[in-house]
């Protein structure tokens, strides 16, 4: 009894699909990678771009002509919009909101049940997170046995205009404390050495429960002393907070702890006013560029990471060129650069596109050329240095592995040796190309996963 | 044979019975909810939503956190998708509502202790409505920026000192022009708070003017309408 799971989207669905995985092969399923021999075809699919949902339909339809030659019973959930799961409930046997996970195995039981949801009619606007603190308790499948995900918070309030989150996942819902701080515990003893603390709006965990659970600053100074108790070398990152929940206190508590990753991703968006206004991020430049002083006096070695959007509605050259502006200015170490594209659901997918193409292709090149200029400089500055390093692959170079510095930096290494995966090992930094470094290994310290 | 298992359906708590459509002029009108199950703070706003249909919006509280009921202000859009179905609504019809969303607005401990300047275009006003009736102790001045003075909604909620009425199509407001224009020849007190809502072009133009006149960024609150 074999099953096939299909997972598109980001790293939320990443991580729903290792509880998927788990509930599944509590049932006697087994993953299989060749969807031809399962007999349990699955999905998550993720309604907030076109491009995933397409892929849905096209999958669906070669699933469903299957079913004449054989017996398989498919499933979708993830991040869906109400559109999409009404359209999906005529073309899959399940369909299931993540917080209904529990669930999954009475419905594969009772094939063709439609689920509580599907029997809303119609779909309500937003998912209801109500019960989503029972797909929390069920314990995750982890795809690997040194990196692992967290989710601790679920849902979004912010509404920025380009992102149609806030009716894919609905609202903001925070899981219990301690809870978290058991899976990291968990994860730790486990010898897991790299640990993502995942949510929409991660810092504005606990904000949900009005003083009845700890905020996000409490809530990774717990985790920094239990590392600090457990003597263990580990990272735990956090993915993806909003600058207008950012304030000075995580930070300062992230610089006091070994285990608090010195890397932070802080998605920016756009470097211009009103963009941003537009935007609806509810942050201003000032706001932001505080944010990152506060960075750089307190946790100094830290690199920073963030997301920008090229090309949003309105955008001209001059608005752009404050986004150059703002690139130079923080000199970021890594930015996931997109092209903006209107997102069925989202405010901006009711807009006029003003921007072309064309521009925004220029626009995605021209601020990739400013990154590339930023992220070779500091690699340089790494040279001849020792750093940390989590191996945790292989590179396409045969021969070559890949690791990973505290700060999520690329580095390569001459050397394939399986028992160096997932460790944490010194390297000495040779050279620097401008999104990655070569190394030479020094010592194994860590010896942590048989 | 497809086999359902049959669940309880329950009434939604998300759903409220349309009371009132409260016409304010030909195109703009206040839709009266029943008081929401959850508590809001002034300046926040809902997702509203049509039963049967998948498409929501977004709309700023109209009313005050402690009125009897939920009101937003709505000015249709000709040709649009989803307000012309708002206006259709009867009192009885069943819209789905969710939030409250949104940290715009102040405290309120600081409500009634700051300098405030709200500064809005056409139904933009929304939020300061529900401010000015949660603190009726608030220190304000309210600029509202209209083409025409038929859509100063609601003026005598507002002390006649407190309102600035920029009408750019006729004559009828206390300025004559738009309100970036009266703006301009405004001074204020160095520890004013400013909240802006509207268009986007509004708050842009007001925003760069406030800048101009030395005030900070951390100052200046915005509230796009999108």
């Amino acid at each position: 009894m074999k099953y096939h799971l299909i997972t598109l989207g980001c790293q939320m669905n990443l991580s729903d699909s290792e509880r998927v995985s788990s509930v599944l092969e509590s049932m006697g399923y087994e993953r299989t990678e060749n969807e031809e021999e399962a007999s349990l075809l699955g999905m998550l699919a993720c309604s907030v771009r076109q491009k995933p949902i397409d892929k849905v339909y096209n999958k669906i339809a070669q699933w469903n002509k299957w079913k004449n030659k054989r017996n398989v019973v498919t499933f979708v959930s993830g991040c869906l919009l109400p559109a999409d799961k009404e359209k999906f409930l005529k073309s899959f046997d399940l369909i299931f909101q993540m917080s209904e996970l529990a669930q999954l195995p009475d419905m594969i039981r009772e094939y063709g049940v439609v689920t509580p949801a599907g029997l809303r009619a119609p779909q309500p606007l937003m998912p209801k997170n109500e019960h989503i603190a029972e797909m929390w308790h069920i314990k995750p499948k982890y795809q690997s046995t040194y990196e692992a995900f967290i989710p601790i918070q679920n849902g979004c309030d912010k509404f920025c205009t380009f992102c149609a989150v806030p009716y894919t996942r609905g609202r903001e819902v925070s899981r219990p404390s301690g809870e978290i701080i058991d899976e990291v515990r968990h994860l730790v003893n486990q010898g897991y050495k790299s640990i993502t603390l995942l949510g929409q709006n991660v810092n504005s965990y606990g904000l949900d429960k009005n003083g009845e659970e700890i905020n996000f600053a409490e809530l990774l100074r717990q985790i920094g002393e239990f590392g600090k108790a457990s003597g263990e070398e580990f990272w735990v990152y956090f993915t993806s907070p909003h600058p207008q929940d950012m304030n000075r206190e995580v930070i300062e508590v992230i610089a006091s702890y070994d285990c608090l990753a010195k890397q932070i991703h802080l998605p920016m968006q756009n470097g211009d006013e009103h963009i941003l206004i537009k935007m609806n991020r509810r942050h201003s430049m000032d706001k932001y560029r505080r944010i990152v002083a506060d960075i750089r006096e307190l946790i100094p070695q830290a690199t920073l990471f963030t997301d920008i959007i090229v090309g949003f509605s309105s955008e001209g050259e001059a608005e752009f060129q404050n986004t150059v502006a703002a690139m130079n200015e923080f000199q970021f170490n890594m930015a996931y650069i997109a092209m903006y594209s209107p997102r069925p659901g989202a405010a901006s997918y009711r807009w006029e596109n003003e921007v072309v193409t064309e521009d925004k292709k220029d626009r995605l090149h021209r601020l990739s050329e400013v990154l590339k200029i930023h992220s070779r400089a500091y690699n340089e500055t790494l040279v001849g240095k020792t750093m940390r390093v989590l191996i945790n692959g292989t590179d396409r170079k045969t021969g070559f592995s890949t690791g990973l510095t505290e700060g999520k930096l690329i580095v390569r290494l001459d050397r394939q040796d399986n028992l160096l995966m997932g460790q944490i090992v010194d390297m000495k930094i040779t050279s620097a190309a401008d999104f990655s470094m070569s190394g030479e290994l020094q010592e194994v310290f860590s010896q942590n996963n048989q | 044979m497809m086999n359902l298992i049959r669940h309880e359906i329950k009434i939604d708590e998300s759903f409220y019975k349309v009371e009132e459509i409260r016409h304010l002029t030909n195109e703009t009108f206040s839709l009266k909810l029943p008081k929401t199950r959850f508590a809001f703070k002034a300046g926040q706003h809902i997702s509203l939503g049509i039963h049967g249909d998948y498409q929501s919006r977004e709309y700023s509280i109209y009313s005050g956190a402690n009125d009897e009921n939920l009101e937003v202000l709505v000015k249709e859009v000709q040709n649009g998708y989803f307000t012309p179905k708002l206006r259709k609504l009867k009192a009885g019809d069943l819209v789905e509502i969710h939030g409250p969303f949104g940290n715009f607005g102040m405290e309120p401990k600081d409500a009634e202790a700051g300098k405030f300047v709200f500064i809005a275009s056409g139904t933009g006003i929304a939020p300061f409505r529900s401010m000015v009736r949660t603190y009726p102790e608030i220190d304000y001045t309210l600029i509202h920026g209209v083409r025409q003075s038929t859509e100063a909604y609601d003026r005598n909620e507002y002390a006649s000192d407190r309102y600035i009425l920029c009408s750019s199509r006729d004559t009828k407001g206390t300025y004559h022009g738009r309100l970036t224009g009266y703006l301009k020849g405004c001074t204020f007190s160095p520890d004013t708070h400013f909240y802006l809502c509207g268009n986007s072009d509004m708050i842009f133009d007001a925003l760069e003017i406030l800048k101009d006149k030395g005030f900070e960024r951390d100052q200046i609150h915005c509230e796009v309408y999108f």
